[in-house]
């Protein structure tokens, strides 16, 4: 990495690091306004008045709200969250078992919105004018208005039920155990050297990672096309063709690479949004990620988990936007010099 | 970089890909699973593996897999000797004397106790282990070990159901031992128990996969691997059985039930069980005049809500007990009568054309139907001229509005009652001091709460059947239905079916 990208990589974070604060304070204070009492699902259904109020003064919710941050704040900076109400157990160990398996589902679901997208971008470029444009934007307009939870029960019915090719339940087939190394299956099958295990927990992300990569892929899609549009008429691209490269030499090779940053920066967008797909894919697919967490968590109005969920993912998100700035930078020397 | 560069070619990438998908479509994923193992979709995730924590029925049948209570039911709800191999209550039902098993071992090896059950009952909660069970037995002063094999429990007050409750929710023994080696938070991520099936691992909302523990002391299990898929959502565990995925799914819509009964290979069947579905009244503000409380009550035609939510399968009730339990009413029927139900709410000032407004709270997708039946009872009320605004609310707010008195006049509700004991029915929902009673008058709360102490067990029934219609009667509860449970199954598997809705594998095998 160069200076100049280093130093506008700790920019960012130093501006990132207000915003988790902000975030956080967001988090709490929403989560407080609730009208739901985080004391009625600590306590036996039985318990006594005085039981409930001496519960209440344990968990810290009889201070003035603002004592009530501070002490949270200063302990989830330590990553120490709480306890869970729910699961009598520490957030961050619940997040920690939880989070392997959201990382995993979203990349593997970033990776297919990107291949769809960018593959269909070019296919809608390449299209573009002719009698294929129609049948496209159709499709791609189709693919962009059903959202993941539909694409999630469509495949369910269709892979699993239907054709009954492919599994939809959880990370792995009944009959397979794996050791727990990183969290993240594929690795540590691997690590494992189970290449079977590998296969199967593949297997097992295949549905839920499109049905989230559908509603993502589209507006790679759309982006792609609109700016391979734009640099298409460009003096270089005439100069290209007057070199006579072929189409797809023009295309790939000087077309793409120019068009491709607007590409990139919406990906930033949209993959943060592929963290907030999770909460339904994973509870319809009985993914054990942090979205079932997060939606155990709401039922059960267990406060302490939907606040230590909530602040990683806004943290997921300012991560994967801080990725995407850099990977620009990296990829546009004009960036750099603008800085 | 060209593309001879790394010998890949389009055409080896083609077929690599075509390879690879094959491959991943093989997997067993979909195979029938062998006789010995079985795969079940369970809707809920237990939320922790300390069996005396939660008073939660929906993962009971889960911590019978692993752990063993005192004392058992068999399938029509008798109370049947487990590790308590005897008891004797005292007249004044203050002393119970138990005597254990001496073949009872740990999935560690190691022999259950008299300590073990004092330590869980009594040692736990002093230590300030917070715990349901110590909530439920806080009338316990101590518990007195006399042998490996006997010992004495001690209460302040007398607890007429103290056996029932050794049957029911949070009521089963943790080893001593190893709670006290390892703490309670590591217990409760990797329990062991002295039950049928040994706990191998455990992925939090995916999936739990037991083994036969092969020193069990009772039946050794011929299903010897279960694995428990937590799947919450009704849709897939409807699309696990059908692509046999799972082997056994409970809690699947009734509409499916009938349709999924006639796929080749399965079967299919709706259970009622000790559930009760029921409108839990208030006894001041709009429902303080009787006349008020009983045309709502005789409005609602609940054999119409069976038919068009449950299949018809769902029993009406006319008092807040199931068939079968001893605190059941053979004979009594509150009849739906809209006509005398508008009768009586004229007789309170209300019509059609000058309605009641009332409050009314429900849950939606705690129980099956639960926010159609609200919606449906609604509607009846309207064409006799009373209005309820729907409000839904989850079960933590249901308690928090009913410690404060602030639930609306009438609230959906269903309550499980594995016990069958009318005290675990009627006792707890018109007892007024208690959380799970809406109803606060001291009528029939002052009789409810003598109940309470009544011993003899003959007395004591005679007196909630009693009660039972005498809160029909006036107007303190609305009994609807008697819940079902559903199931799905592939063919050739051997169910055992408890009136409870406990679902044991433990018993069950393949044919």
């Amino acid at each position: 990495m160069s200076g100049g990208v280093l130093g506008v990589a700790l920019r960012r974070i130093g501006v990132s690091l207000p915003l988790v604060f902000l975030v956080s304070v967001l988090v709490f204070v929403v989560l407080r306004l609730i009208p739901a009492d985080p004391v009625a699902m600590s306590v036996p259904p039985n318990a006594t008045r005085a039981e409930i109020e001496a519960l209440r003064a344990e968990m810290g919710l009889t201070l003035p709200i603002h004592e009530q941050f501070w002490i949270w704040f200063a302990k989830a900076a330590g990553a120490d969250f709480g306890k869970s109400i729910a699961f009598a157990q520490p957030v961050s160990r619940l997040i920690g078992q939880a989070l392997p398996a959201t990382i995993e589902l979203v990349v593997v679901a970033a990776v297919f919105a990107t291949i769809i997208g960018l593959a269909g971008g070019l296919l809608m470029y390449r299209v573009a004018g002719g009698r294929g444009e129609a049948a496209s934007d159709l499709a791609s307009t189709l693919i962009m208005s059903i959202p993941e939870f539909l694409w999630a029960i469509f495949f369910i019915l269709l892979f699993g039920v239907a054709l009954n090719i492919l599994p939809f339940t959880g990370r792995l087939d009944a009959g397979i155990t794996v050791g727990r190394i990183t969290g993240f299956l594929l690795v540590d099958t691997l690590i494992q050297g189970r290449f079977g295990a590998f296969l199967n927990a593949l297997s097992h992300l295949l549905l839920p990672s499109m049905s989230l990569a559908l509603g993502t892929a589209p507006l790679l899609m759309r982006v792609l096309r609109s700016s391979l549009m734009e640099v298409g008429n460009e003096d270089y691209m005439m100069m290209a063709r007057l070199r006579g490269f072929s189409e797809r030499r023009v295309l790939v090779h000087h077309a793409f690479k120019n068009a491709f940053l607007p590409t990139l920066n919406l990906m930033g967008v949209q993959f943060s949004f592929l963290f907030g797909g999770t909460l339904l894919v994973e509870v319809i697919y009985s993914y054990p990620g942090l979205g079932s967490l997060m939606v155990q968590a709401v039922a059960n109005t267990d406060l302490p988990v939907i606040q230590g969920v909530a602040l990683v993912y806004a943290v997921a998100v300012l991560l994967i936007n801080l990725g995407v700035d850099l990977a620009a930078l990296m990829l546009n020397p004009k960036l750099r010099i603008a800085k | 970089m060209s593309k001879r560069n790394n010998g890949i070619t389009r055409r080896s990438f083609v077929a690599t890909t075509a390879a690879g998908a094959t491959a991943l479509a093989l997997p067993g994923n979909v195979l029938a699973q062998a006789k010995d193992s079985l795969v079940m979709a369970w809707p809920i995730d237990p939320p922790t593996f300390d069996p005396i924590i939660r008073t939660n029925p929906g993962i009971q049948s889960i911590y019978k897999m692993i752990f063993d209570q005192p004392v058992t039911q068999q399938p029509d709800l008798k109370v049947i000797p487990a590790v308590v191999k005897a008891w004797k209550v005292s007249e004044d039902g203050k002393t119970i004397d138990l005597e254990f098993r001496d073949d009872v071992l740990w999935h560690d090896g190691k022999k259950l106790t008299a300590e073990d059950f004092r330590y869980t009952y009594f040692e736990r909660r002093e230590k300030g282990h917070k715990s349901d069970l110590a909530s439920v037995f806080r009338n316990l002063t101590d518990i007195k070990v006399e042998s490996p094999t006997k010992c004495q429990m001690i209460l302040s007050q007398a607890m007429p159901t103290v056996i029932q409750w050794m049957t029911f929710l949070a009521n089963y023994i943790v080893p001593k031992h190893y709670v006290e080696e390892v703490g309670p938070e590591k217990f409760a991520e990797k329990p062991i128990g002295s039950g049928p099936y040994k706990l191998v691992s455990y992925e939090r909302n995916s999936r739990i996969v037991l083994e036969a523990f092969d020193k069990y002391w009772g039946p050794k299990p011929t299903i010897k691997k279960i694995t428990i898929l937590i799947m919450k959502d009704p849709s897939a565990r409807v699309a696990a059985i059908q692509s046999g995925q799972a082997d056994w799914v409970p809690e699947v819509p009734i509409r499916e039930v009938e349709r999924l009964g006639k796929v080749a290979g399965l079967t299919a069947e709706i259970l009622p069980i000790t559930r009760v579905i029921m409108l839990q009244i208030r006894s001041d503000r709009a429902f303080a005049d009787q006349n008020v409380r009983l045309a709502a009550h005789h409005a609602i035609d609940k054999a119409a809500l069976s038919r068009a939510l449950y299949g018809g399968k769902a029993v009406p009730l006319s008092v807040v007990a199931t068939p079968g339990t001893p605190g059941f009413v053979e004979g009594f029927n509150f009849p739906y009568d809209p006509k005398k139900a508008q009768e009586l709410l004229a007789k309170a000032g209300f019509s059609p054309s000058k309605p009641l407004q009332i409050g009314m709270a429900s849950f939606n997708g705690v129980f099956p139907g639960d926010y159609d039946i609200a919606r449906a009872i609604a509607q009846m009320w309207k064409r006799i001229g009373i209005e309820a605004k729907i409000d839904v609310i989850e079960q933590p707010k249901y308690f928090e509005l009913n410690r404060g008195n602030q639930l609306p006049e009438a609230t959906l509700y269903s309550w499980d009652n594995a016990t069958g004991d009318p005290e675990m029915f009627a006792g707890y929902l018109l007892h007024p001091k208690l959380p799970f009673s809406a109803w606060k008058d001291e009528k029939i709360g002052g009789e409810i709460m003598k109940l309470f102490a009544v011993v003899n067990y003959d007395e004591r029934i005679k007196g909630y059947k009693e009660v039972n219609v005498k809160a029909a009667s006036e107007g303190a509860v609305m009994p609807l239905l008697q819940s079902v449970m559903t199931f799905v199954y592939k063919k050739g598997l051997k169910t055992v079916n408890y009136a409870n809705g406990w679902n044991l594998p433990q018993y069950w095998s393949w044919s």
